[in-house]
C-alpha cells in the first residue's frame, strides 16, 4: 500500500466524544496503531478511537501533520515542538495518554521530555507541589530511602 | 457519548494501560469514574480538587519513560516523591552506579530488591576506601543475573574467586570493563570462559597479572573470543598476556592499546598473520616498531588507524599500511616531533587511500608537497586537523585551499601560519563549515571578523589569546569515536613536551616528557637506548 503524500487519501477518525476528523492518510499513519489498521485494510469506515477525545485528537493530528511535512527542517520542527508543548498539565496528560494509545513514539518522547524538564533539578517537595502529589511515605520510610540513595552515584 | 465496548474493541491495541489504570483508580476518592473517558475524569477531578495529580493516572510505562530522561540525581529525588514513583523508578532503573565501599554489603539486599531490573551496573570505589570484596560481588551476581554490562573501578578487594563465581552467574555479560582492580589472569579467564556473549572488553591497570611467561598467566581465548568485537587495554604491565585472546578473537573489529609496557610487535605480527577483520586500531605510547605496523597492513579491512606517540614507527611502516589498507577512512598520527613520519608516509596515504575522510596530524612536519598530494587525491577528505607542526605555514595552507573540495572542518593549532594564510579561507575550501584556529601566534582577531563577513555561513572559532601551551589535540575535528571509556588524547597530552617545540634547546625537556611514562619502570633502559641511538639520524629523514 502506498503511503506517499501524492497519492494520500483521506481517513476518518472518530473521537471518544463522537467527533469525526478527516485526516490525510500519510499524516494519520504516523500513529503506528492507525498504520497497522491501514496496512491490514481495516481503515475504511470511520476509525473509532475510544480513548481520545476530540480536542486531544485535533492536537495530535496537528502534530502529525507538521511532522509528516517533508519540507520542514529539523530546526524548524524543534522550534515548533517547543511551542507545541507549552500547555497546562491537563492537556499534557491527555497528549501522553493519546500518544501512548495511538503509539506515536515521537510525540510520546516529546511530551515525556517536557514533563522531565518540569522535574529536573527539583527537590521532592517541589515536585509534589508542582504535580499536586500526596506524600504517602512515613518519615521512617523516607529516611530509609535517603540512606539507600546515598549509595548510588549521581 | 461515543463510548461503547464495541468501539473500544475495534482497535486491536494492548490493554495493558487500561488494566494499569483501573488498578489504580479505586485508590482514588472518585473510584466510580470510568477510566476510558479522560475528558470526564478531568472534569470530575476539577470539581473535587483544584488540580488533580495527573501523574497518578498515567500508566507505569509512561512514568518510566519520563524517568528514563532524567539523570541519576533527579531519579533519586523522584524516588522520594511518593510510593508509586518510588516503585516505578526502582523497577525501571536499568543503569545503576554504586559506591562500592565494603560498608555497602548489608544494604545490598534492599538495594537490589528495589532496583530489580538493573542490567548495566557500575561499581566504583575511591582510592582511600576499602572496596567491596568477593562476598558482595557474588551476592550482586545472584541478584542481577541478567547483567549485560559491568564496570569495576578501584575494587581492589576482589579476587579471582569472586570473579569466577560472578562470571558463572552472569553469563549474559556483553560489556565488561575494569580499572584499578587487583584480581589476576584466573579471574579474567573466568569471565572469558563463561560469558559467551561478551562483545566489549576494557582493562585498565589490572594489577594481578604477573609473569606472562607461564602458561597459567596467559589470558584467553575462552568462549568469549567467538563474540568479542572490541578490546581496549590501558596501562598494563603485562598486557601481552592478552595476546592469545586478541589473536583468538576472530570477530574483533576494534583494538585499542594505550600505554601498555613492553614490546607489542610480536602480538601485532600474530594479528597480521591471522585473517584479521580489524577495522579500527589505536596504538598510543607503545613500544611498536615498523615491524608491528607493517604487520597491521595485512588487515585489509582497516578503516581507522591512530598512531599516537609510538616513537619507533617511521614512514616505512606507514607506507606499508597505506599500500595495503586501501579502505582507510580515518588516520590520526601524533609524531611526537620525532620527524620519523613525514612526507614519504603521507605521500603513500595520498596515493593509496582514496577513501580518507579524516586526517589528524599532530607534531608531524610535512611539507607542502605531501599536503598538496593529500588534498588533490583524497577527494573525500572532510575533516583535517594540523597541530603543533613547524612546517605548516601560509604556503602550505595556500597550496591546499583550492584542492580540498570536500573539506568541512578544519582545525589548526600551534602552527606558524599568519593572517595571510588565513585569507585562503575566504576563497578556498568551498565546502568548509567550521574552522578552528588556536595558538597560532601569527593570526589576529581581525582576520576572524573579515572571514565572518565574507563567509557568513562559516563557523569561525579563533583563539588569539596569549596561550603559550599547546594542546596537541585533534578532538575538534569531531567524530573521533573515542570509546567513551577513555579520554581523548588531549587529556593525556603533557605540557612539558609541548613547550619544547618552540626551542631546540628544549631537547632535554622533550626527552624527559616523552619517557616520563617509561621512567621508573624496569623497561626504561632498553626503550630509551633504542630510541636514543636512532634519534641522531631521525632528523635527517625529512
Amino acid at each position: 500500500m502506498s503511503l506517499s503524500p501524492s497519492t494520500s487519501k483521506m481517513l476518518s477518525l472518530k473521537s471518544s466524544d463522537g467527533k469525526v476528523l478527516e485526516v490525510e492518510e500519510h499524516v494519520a499513519v504516523l500513529c503506528e496503531t492507525i498504520k497497522s489498521l491501514v496496512e491490514d485494510g481495516c481503515a475504511d469506515s470511520p476509525i473509532p478511537l475510544a480513548n481520545v477525545d476530540g480536542a486531544t485528537l485535533g492536537n495530535v493530528m496537528e502534530w502529525c501533520k507538521k511532522h509528516a511535512d517533508q519540507k520542514a527542517s529539523a530546526d524548524d520542527l524543534e522550534d515548533w515542538d517547543a511551542e507545541f508543548v507549552e500547555r497546562d498539565q491537563g492537556e499534557l496528560y491527555h497528549l501522553i495518554m493519546a500518544a501512548n494509545y495511538l503509539n506515536i513514539k515521537g510525540l510520546l518522547d516529546l511530551i515525556c521530555q517536557k514533563v522531565a524538564d518540569m522535574i529536573k533539578g527539583k527537590h521532592p517537595e517541589k515536585i509534589r507541589e508542582i504535580f499536586n502529589i500526596e506524600n504517602d511515605f512515613t518519615p521512617e520510610q523516607q529516611e530509609q530511602i535517603r540512606k539507600d540513595n546515598s549509595w548510588a552515584f549521581e | 457519548m461515543g463510548q461503547s465496548s464495541s468501539t473500544a474493541a475495534a482497535l486491536p491495541v494492548s490493554n495493558r494501560r487500561e488494566t494499569s489504570l483501573s488498578r489504580r483508580f479505586p485508590t482514588k476518592s472518585t473510584a466510580t469514574i470510568y477510566p476510558m473517558q479522560p475528558d470526564e475524569e478531568g472534569e470530575v477531578y476539577e470539581n473535587v480538587v483544584e488540580c488533580p495529580d495527573f501523574t497518578s493516572f498515567i500508566p507505569d510505562e509512561c512514568l518510566a519513560c519520563i524517568f528514563q530522561l532524567l539523570n541519576s540525581g533527579d531519579r533519586k529525588r523522584c524516588s522520594l516523591v511518593c510510593r508509586r514513583w518510588f516503585g516505578v523508578e526502582g523497577q525501571s532503573r536499568q543503569r545503576l552506579s554504586l559506591n562500592a565501599q565494603s560498608e555497602i554489603l548489608p544494604q545490598l539486599p534492599s538495594l537490589f530488591s528495589r532496583f530489580d531490573s538493573v542490567t548495566k551496573l557500575a561499581l566504583r570505589c575511591d582510592r582511600s576506601s576499602v572496596s567491596i570484596d568477593d562476598d558482595s560481588l557474588i551476592l550482586i551476581s545472584i541478584r542481577c543475573s541478567n547483567l549485560i554490562r559491568l564496570k569495576l573501578r578501584g575494587c581492589r578487594e576482589l579476587t579471582d574467586v569472586g570473579m569466577a563465581t560472578f562470571a558463572k552467574n552472569c553469563k549474559g555479560l556483553k560489556k565488561f570493563s575494569c580499572g584499578s582492580c587487583t584480581f589476576g589472569a584466573k579471574g579474567m579467564n573466568a569471565v572469558l570462559d563463561h560469558c559467551s556473549s561478551l562483545e566489549e572488553l576494557s582493562v585498565k591497570r589490572l594489577r594481578g597479572i604477573n609473569d606472562i611467561t607461564t602458561a597459567a598467566e596467559q589470558i584467553g581465548p575462552g568462549v568469549a573470543a567467538a563474540s568479542l568485537k572490541t578490546i581496549s587495554l590501558k596501562e598494563l604491565y603485562n598486557g601481552q598476556s592478552f595476546g592469545p585472546l586478541i589473536i583468538g578473537s576472530k570477530k574483533l573489529k576494534t583494538l585499542k592499546l594505550f600505554r601498555c609496557l613492553g614490546d607489542w610487535d610480536k602480538v601485532l605480527e600474530m594479528i597480521g598473520n591471522g585473517n584479521s577483520n580489524l577495522v579500527e586500531v589505536h596504538l598510543e605510547r607503545l613500544q611498536v616498531s615498523d615491524v608491528g605496523l607493517s604487520a597491521l597492513s595485512n588487515c585489509s579491512e582497516l578503516e581507522i588507524l591512530h598512531i599516537v606517540r609510538t616513537p619507533e614507527c617511521t614512514n616505512l611502516g606507514l607506507v606499508s599500511v597505506a599500500e595495503h589498507c586501501k579502505l582507510l577512512r580515518k588516520l590520526h598520527i601524533d609524531g611526537w616531533r620525532t620527524n620519523r613520519i613525514g612526507d614519504d608516509g603521507l605521500m603513500a596515504v595520498a596515493k593509496h587511500c582514496p577513501n580518507l575522510q579524516e586526517l589528524v596530524l599532530i607534531g608531524v612536519n610535512p611539507t607542502s608537497s605531501s599536503l598538496t598530494e593529500l588534498a588533490s587525491r583524497c577527494r573525500h577528505l572532510e575533516r583535517l586537523a594540523l597541530c603543533g607542526s613547524e612546517t605548516i605555514g601560509d604556503a602550505a595552507i595556500l597550496s591546499i585551499a583550492a584542492k580540498c573540495a570536500a573539506l568541512r572542518k578544519l582545525c589548526i593549532k600551534g602552527c606558524p601560519i599568519t593572517d595571510d594564510g588565513m585569507e585562503a579561507l575566504a576563497w578556498g575550501f568551498p565546502n568548509l563549515v567550521k574552522v578552528k584556529v588556536k595558538k597560532c601566534r601569527g593570526v589576529t582577531g581581525e582576520v576572524a571578523d573579515s572571514l565572518r563577513s565574507s563567509r557568513g555561513s562559516l563557523i569561525v572559532n579563533l583563539d588569539v589569546g596569549e596561550g603559550e601551551l599547546l594542546d596537541a589535540s585533534g578532538s575538534d575535528v569531531g567524530a573521533q569515536e573515542n570509546g567513551g571509556e577513555f579520554p581523548p588524547p588531549s587529556v593525556i597530552t603533557e605540557v612539558s613536551d609541548a613547550d619544547a617545540s618552540s626551542s631546540s634547546n628544549g631537547r632535554a625537556a622533550l626527552f624527559k616528557g616523552k619517557f616520563g611514562f617509561f621512567a621508573g619502570r624496569s623497561l626504561v633502559a632498553c626503550t630509551f637506548r633504542r630510541w636514543a641511538s636512532s634519534n641522531s639520524s631521525s632528523n635527517s629523514n625529512s
